[in-house]
């Protein structure tokens, strides 16, 4: 049984992961992970302290459960860069702090690293409106480039794809091929995937949000870490991960918001997806670079599927987003080695790591609820 | 928000909506009103209370006027439309005041009577009497947020004077339509009032499901201490003696979520709280609204809703 511990400040739930019931499940490790969560409240996606927040909770475990394979995401520059205005040089200066956060976490663990950025942000320029169609259009949240279309009368497709912003769309059968994926996965793909041009961005049925000023860039490529290493495309990252676990501690960074052109380290441009489709920062890329495949079929993350789903009601692994089964692949799952991985992107590490223990916040649309940790494996400790 | 000119008020923005999504009932959160069900959520922008701790400001509180380039722009008939083709069984207004919409919101309840949708709404319950009737005639089901009772906390923290019209039009609501009530806790400020709110909500219908929120400090109560779990669950101890729907949450995890026959105690419906309108139905073991084990009546809002007076 997978434990999912949640903190809500001063208060702390045990939980089973999967049917979200409590447990009365305890041990030493369990009192080891509420302790960290106790002592490493989460400040909050936008505050200044978030990012700190990832590498002291990650020391704090390490001290208490020596991993030799370390996951984190430091993400407090995505949210803030995508919400709040921001100068040249007062952007500059936080990439600055990111690679110094990262630095310190490398310089004081001695863990060789690996260094990912999830891709450039680039300015917003304007909404796509795709509501009052005859068809369906649904995105989610925090997509961009994608939208997913259901249903579209003939006078939608003519108007949709005169759209000046709106690049291509794209037939489910087209995506399957393009993924090689199996009917069943195909099925929950959209009718049709639209793809918006850099700096637009669908405004599709949706909950309250707020403008952004910064949306993620054509990320066809991004930034890749790895000394040593020749890899060309974020499937290959797993397989670098393996040849340094080899001889050492590894710790694989991501950074949420940092593309080819803002990474100071030197570093390789890795392919970030395949011919015109890539990765949006989101689960499915993160998938594709814990399992060293292709993932988009199996998380279609941002077509919105979501909504359409009717058994969405009752379900597996209510603390999870958009999961419901803990999926299959991720490198950490079967590296037969302690893991541990620290974030502060959303509730889906615990999910897209398969790391033995995760700790990550718990925030939903930038409101701080605490942190939630997640146990799959105990018995290694 | 409206606008006067002469002797005629004029809706400034109509058919705007700051947002229009699929949502489950429980997130809004409606306990009571078809269960695990997903609705249309809907709202425009302004508010007429300025709460320290309002989680939509940057809807509720900021100037209109520039917040219409991120609206949506969608006649009735299209939110309507909306709401069938993703599968909503109800539409319900939740993020800000409606009555800041009332033509708006009537066209809309118009065509969703035709469409056999019925409406909801969250509304903060401080309207005139007149006001009053007309959500009345729109929607068929209430989450009324009633803030605090005592004149110094609405001063402070609503800017308001006082909390009478809110306790009125709880009253007449109650008599009329489906209501639940939402009473966000301030540490140190409301939590003190918490007797005296149940004992009014007691008087008026006891088996009013009554949402007991944690705060989440935010706007104006950003960086405030949160509030303390253990101290507001005592706090609620001789509430629940009194009222059979209470529920506490507004926090990752909450286990006070779970809806107890008050007959016999038996849980006849479990949900998830994933805090800040992320709350989810888990098991409903009363489909004909009974209790499964001693057969006593669950205050459900479901087939028999009606479609409000339009
Ligand atoms: S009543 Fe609701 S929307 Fe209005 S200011 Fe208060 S919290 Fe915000």
């Amino acid at each position: 049984m997978s434990i999912a511990i949640v903190d809500a400040r001063g208060w702390q739930n045990t939980l089973d992961l999967k049917t979200g019931e409590k447990t009365g499940a305890a041990g030493a490790v369990v009192e080891m992970v509420k302790g960290v969560l106790q002592r490493h409240p989460y400040p909050g996606d936008m505050d200044p302290g978030s990012n700190r927040w990832v590498t002291d909770t990650a020391f704090d475990l390490i001290d208490r459960y020596g991993p030799r394979f370390v996951f984190l995401t430091y993400a407090a520059q995505y949210f803030s860069g995508r919400y709040a205005p921001m100068a040249s040089d007062e952007r500059a200066r936080m990439i600055t702090d990111i690679f110094l956060e990262a630095e310190r976490f490398i310089n004081a663990s001695g863990f060789a690293a690996i260094m990912v950025g999830t891709g450039d942000m680039t300015p917003f320029l304007g909404f796509i409106d795709a509501t009052g169609i005859d068809g369906l259009a649904v995105c989610t949240h925090w997509s961009t480039r994608y939208a997913g279309l259901y249903g579209p009368s003939q006078e939608d497709m003519r108007r949709l794809r005169a759209h000046p912003h709106i690049e291509k769309i794209v037939p489910r059968e087209e995506i399957g091929k393009l993924f090689g994926g199996s009917p069943e996965q195909i099925s929950k793909v959209p009718e049709y995937l639209m793809l918006a041009r850099e700096g637009y961005a669908f405004r599709t049925v949706s909950d309250a949000k707020k403008t952004p000023v910064m949306i993620p860039a054509l990320n066809f490529h991004v930034p890749l870490y790895a000394p040593g290493h020749a890899v060309e495309a974020v499937t290959g990252i797993r397989r670098a991960i393996e040849e340094d676990l080899s001889e050492r501690n590894v710790v694989l960074i991501v950074l949420e918001g940092i593309g080819v052109s803002e990474f100071p380290w030197p570093h390789l441009s890795c392919r970030n997806g395949t011919e015109w489709f890539y990765y949006e920062p989101g689960e499915a890329q993160y998938l594709t670079v814990t399992s060293g495949e292709h993932r988009f079929l199996d998380y279609p993350t941002g077509t919105g599927c979501k909504y359409l789903d009717k058994a969405e009601a009752t379900r597996s692994y209510p603390y999870s987003g958009i999961f419901k089964s803990v999926p299959e692949g991720t490198f950490a799952r079967t590296f037969p080695g302690k893991s541990i991985a620290v974030g502060n992107r959303s509730m889906f590490m615990h999910m897209v790591t398969g790391a033995d223990l995760s700790v990550e916040c718990f925030a939903r649309n930038l409101y701080n609820q605490g942190t939630m940790a997640v146990i799959h494996r105990e018995d290694k400790a | 928000m409206y606008t006067v000119s002469g002797d005629i008020l004029r809706e400034r923005f109509p058919h705007r909506w700051s947002s229009c999504g699929s949502q489950l009932l429980e997130a809004m959160p409606f306990y009571h009103v078809y269960p695990g069900s997903r609705c249309l959520a809907i709202g425009t922008t302004g508010c007429n209370f300025r709460c320290r701790y309002c989680s939509n400001a940057y809807i509720a509180k900021e100037d209109p006027e520039i917040q219409q380039d991120r609206m949506y722009r969608l006649a009735p008939r299209q939110l309507v439309g909306l709401a069938r083709k993703l599968n909503c069984r109800s539409i319900i207004f939740n993020v800000n005041e409606p009555t800041v919409s009332l033509p708006t919101l009537l066209e809309v309840a118009q065509e969703a009577k035709a469409a056999a949708i019925p409406m909801g709404c969250l509304t903060n319950g401080y309207t005139t009497v007149e006001s009053t009737e007309v959500l009345a005639s729109i929607f068929s089901f209430f989450n009324v947020s009633l803030k605090g009772i005592s004149a110094r906390f609405n001063k402070t923290y609503i800017g308001i004077d006082s909390s009478r019209p809110v306790l009125r039009n709880i009253r007449t609501l109650a008599q009329v339509r489906h209501v639940e009530i939402t009473t966000p806790i301030v540490q140190g400020a409301n939590d003190n009032e918490i007797d005296t709110i149940a004992d009014f909500i007691a008087g008026v219908d006891p088996e009013i499901p009554w949402h007991v929120f944690r705060l989440l400090p935010e706007d104006e109560m950003k960086g405030a201490k949160y509030p303390d779990i253990h101290a507001i669950d005592a706090a609620l101890q001789s509430a629940r003696t009194r009222l059979p729907y209470v529920y506490f949450h507004n926090f990752i995890g909450s286990e006070w979520v779970h809806t107890l026959c008050p007959g016999c105690g038996h849980v006849v419906i479990e949900r998830f709280s994933l805090g800040c309108g992320g709350d989810r139905l888990k098991r409903l073991l009363c489909e004909d609204s009974r209790c499964p084990d001693c057969g006593r009546e669950i205050r459900l809002l479901r087939e028999n809703a009606c479609l409000g007076d339009i």
